[in-house]
């Protein structure tokens, strides 16, 4: 049995290299045709996201391609030459790369640990090897492992719990913590910055619909309304909407605040003790620091959210060690897994050599021993196969110990000989 | 085997439910949540034994006393807890309001079990002690969420990340629970209050002995009621009042109100709801014993009917024959129904 991956990922490639490998949709499902034409008896799935592109390919009998059969793989695919992507990909076989798969999926490898996107990824890739067939019995089971092992890093530990970037920090950590739902709230952009774009994209997730969309430049605030499907108002107005907002997102490139506590006061007696969530993502600031001590008003910097972003690293980090011994846990009990199947043949053909004389000695007994009532015949027959399986214990218990290294291929070799097993 | 099941029985099931919910700012654990409702639930069925029990036993309500007012009011409670605890299983609401169950409970176990004198209509009284009871467990339920609301708020004043192992709700889901539980309490004060007037006109009608209105316990009630009156009125007009800090604060300056009306009614000299402590029952039986040598300007026969009606076991107790003092009850009902000023 081989269990291997190929491939390149963030850990070692540049991003020039990883845009070059990289698979789209359609590319994927097309590789996958290609590679079952290429490699008809091994199993395959590509994974390929941002930050990596990695074949896992697997076979019970049939030998799987090496490091360059895969490289010239992709680089036919890619119409590149072979050497020039050979020194980036990397190989892993058996445990390494079962333990691989597990780190992948449960975001222990992800350029930021412990990111929610990958297993999502993971299981598209799995899906999609499968409709085309490209997958068997090895991967089925490897991927569906890896899924579970995923989910059980997620319980077990808080590493997916801690946000780490600044606008998911400040939807998931502050906005979620002030409203309940968002849906009839109105959020108010100031700018049109990147981080702005973002933040939307969270808060879009968490329901929000209603926005508004506020530009020095009115034009380009219509173009920015149009994208997010909000409306556009002038900055004359700005004073009227922050009276009418409940979250602020606001990331002008002005070289002053736009809002003074003196422009403040009056907009806050306007909003009603109504909490206000504002999110200055603009250095430097908008809003006069001193608004976030009204009351009822809960300002944020990028300074303030970069600390805790810092500090949800840390504690991520601190739940890796734990996170590892799980798929170190999973992967050695997948492979002793994996191993013992390996077995199954040889188990199987102990069971039947064994059976055939039990039956043949049960059926001369009762040929001459008649009269036997039917009680008495049931267990003659129970004794034998209590006899045949209390024989059998002790090979089939030595052959599972081996199992949990390695496949055995010696005692196997033994058994066969022993026993004149054949195939 | 009702008779068995003690206070103790769900004291002991709600602290451990109670050192559960504390436990998970230590650690986590996937069965906890089970293993806690587990035992929420076993300790509210002996809760529930209890109280029933009980007003078998007396043939009477669970409201027919101090005692077992405070114990109902504290199996709403637990059922307010359940039904938070399973519709917001991450968020930690025991470990506010549990604390206030066991208060209850603790409360009750020291409270009078004496039953209070049976009312001239019983549907009335019992909207009249069941309208309290909500009262009381919708604004220390109030008074709960005003707590988390600042809390809340302080947090994300000082722009600290949420505590993982400490989860509150949100500062709208609070702001929400804070200004429907002073609405449902001013509703239910009100109902309590026009009640208890119905069933005093009801007492005077029986020539019964009623609450005279400047009682510490209904004007403490009568109090409370304006408040919240008065802030639903100009909450209606004036919609400021009802969001943000302002309506945590309400909720607390209610819980205040609410304390000091319990307070009223378990310290001072009271007529209302037979709350006659102990102190007060030794005065009254001092002072009738006392009547031939002091006169201070003390309603007798009204007073004497009054402790004997609410505390029975007295009279039944007193050795009536062989205290002559006594003898002034058993010649009340030739005075007449109010007595006059001896």
């Amino acid at each position: 049995m081989n269990v291997q991956v190929v491939g390149c990922s963030h850990h070692g490639t540049s991003i020039v290299i990883r845009e070059r490998l990289a698979f789209g949709r359609e590319q994927a499902e097309e590789a996958l045709q290609q590679w079952r034409l290429s490699f008809r008896d091994v199993e395959g799935v590509l994974l390929s996201t941002c930050n990596r592109v990695e074949i896992y390919a697997a076979s019970q009998s049939a030998p799987i391609p090496d490091v360059e059969e895969i490289g010239r793989f992709l680089a036919r695919f890619h119409r590149l030459d072979p050497s020039e992507i050979a020194p980036h990909l990397f190989v892993n076989t058996d445990q390494a790369a079962v333990r691989h798969l597990f780190n992948v999926a449960a975001s222990l490898d992800s350029m930021v640990l412990g990111e929610p996107q990958i297993l999502a990824q993971v299981k598209q890739a799995y899906q999609a090897a499968t409709e085309r067939e490209a997958t068997g019995p090895l991967l089925h089971m490897a991927f569906q492992t890896a899924i579970r092992v995923a989910r059980r890093v997620t319980t077990e530990t808080a590493i997916h719990q801690r946000r780490v970037s600044i606008p998911s920090v400040a939807v998931a950590d502050f906005a979620r913590q002030i409203f309940e739902r968002f849906d009839d709230k109105e959020t108010l952009v100031i700018g049109a910055g990147e981080m702005a774009e973002e933040t939307l994209r969270y808060l879009r997730d968490e329901g929000a619909r209603r926005i508004t969309v506020i530009n020095r430049s009115f034009e380009r605030a219509c173009q920015r309304a149009r994208e997010w499907q909000g409306q556009a108002r002038p900055w004359e107005e700005l004073h009227n909407a922050l009276a009418r907002a409940d979250l602020v997102i606001s990331t002008t490139g002005a070289g002053k605040p736009i809002v003074s506590i003196e422009d403040f006061r009056p907009i806050q007696a306007a909003r009603g003790q109504r909490p206000l969530f504002v999110l200055d993502l603009a250095v430097p600031r908008d809003f006069d620091p001193i608004i976030g001590e009204c009351s009822d008003v809960y300002l944020y910097s990028v300074d303030d959210l970069q600390a805790t972003c810092q500090n949800n690293r840390a504690l991520r980090d601190k739940e890796l060690p734990a996170a590892q011994r799980i798929v170190e846990q999973e992967s050695r009990r997948f492979m002793a897994e994996m191993y013992h199947r390996a077995t199954g043949p040889v188990i199987q053909q102990l069971r039947d050599g064994w059976h055939k004389p039990k039956e043949e000695e049960l059926r001369r007994l009762m040929n001459r021993l008649p009269n036997l009532e039917q009680r008495a015949q049931d267990e003659i027959r129970q004794s034998f196969d209590r006899l045949v399986n209390k024989l059998l214990h002790p090979p089939l218990e030595s052959l599972r110990d081996e199992s949990r290294e390695g496949v055995p291929h010696g005692l196997l070799d033994a058994l066969a000989r022993l026993f004149q097993l054949r195939d | 085997m009702l008779s068995h099941v003690q206070i103790f029985c769900f004291l002991a099931s709600y602290s451990v439910a109670l050192a559960l919910e504390a436990s998970r700012l230590w650690f986590r654990s996937g069965i906890r949540g089970m293993v806690m409702l587990g035992f929420v639930v076993a300790g509210w069925i002996a809760h529930t034994a209890f109280l029933y029990h009980s007003a078998i036993t007396a043939a009477r309500s669970p409201l027919s006393s101090n005692r077992d007012w405070l114990l109902l009011a504290a199996w709403v409670m637990v059922m307010v807890y359940f039904y938070l605890a399973c519709y917001h299983p991450t968020t930690h609401f025991g470990v506010f309001l549990l604390p206030l169950v066991l208060c209850l409970i603790v409360a009750a176990r020291f409270a009078d079990a004496e039953h209070f004198p049976r009312e001239p209509s019983k549907i009335w009284g019992v909207i009249h002690g069941t309208s309290i009871l909500l009262a009381t467990v919708t604004v220390l339920f109030g008074c709960v969420a005003g707590l988390m609301y600042l809390g809340q708020a302080d947090r994300l004043k000082r722009k600290r990340p949420p505590y993982r192992k400490f989860r509150l709700p949100s500062l709208e889901w609070l702001q929400t629970a804070n200004s429907r539980a002073i609405l449902a309490s001013m509703l239910l004060v009100g109902v309590a209050v026009a009640s208890g007037i119905v069933l005093n006109l009801l007492n005077a009608r029986q020539s019964s002995p009623s609450i005279p209105w400047n009682d510490p316990v209904v004007l403490g009630t009568l109090a409370m009621f304006g408040w919240l009156l008065m802030h639903a009125i100009i909450g209606a007009f004036y919609r400021p009042i009802r969001q943000g800090h302002k309506v945590a604060y309400l909720t607390l300056v209610s819980f205040v109100f609410l304390v000091i009306a319990l307070a009223l009614g378990m310290f001072v000299s009271t007529k209302h709801g037979g709350v006659v402590g102990k102190l007060q029952i030794e005065n009254c039986k001092l002072k009738i014993a006392n009547y031939g040598e002091s006169r201070e300007g003390w309603h007798v026969p009204e007073l004497a009917k009054g402790v004997v009606s609410r505390h029975p076991r007295l009279a039944q107790n007193s050795p009536r024959a062989s205290c002559p003092q006594f003898s002034i009850y058993n010649s009340l009902p030739s005075l007449g129904p109010t007595g006059g000023p001896l």
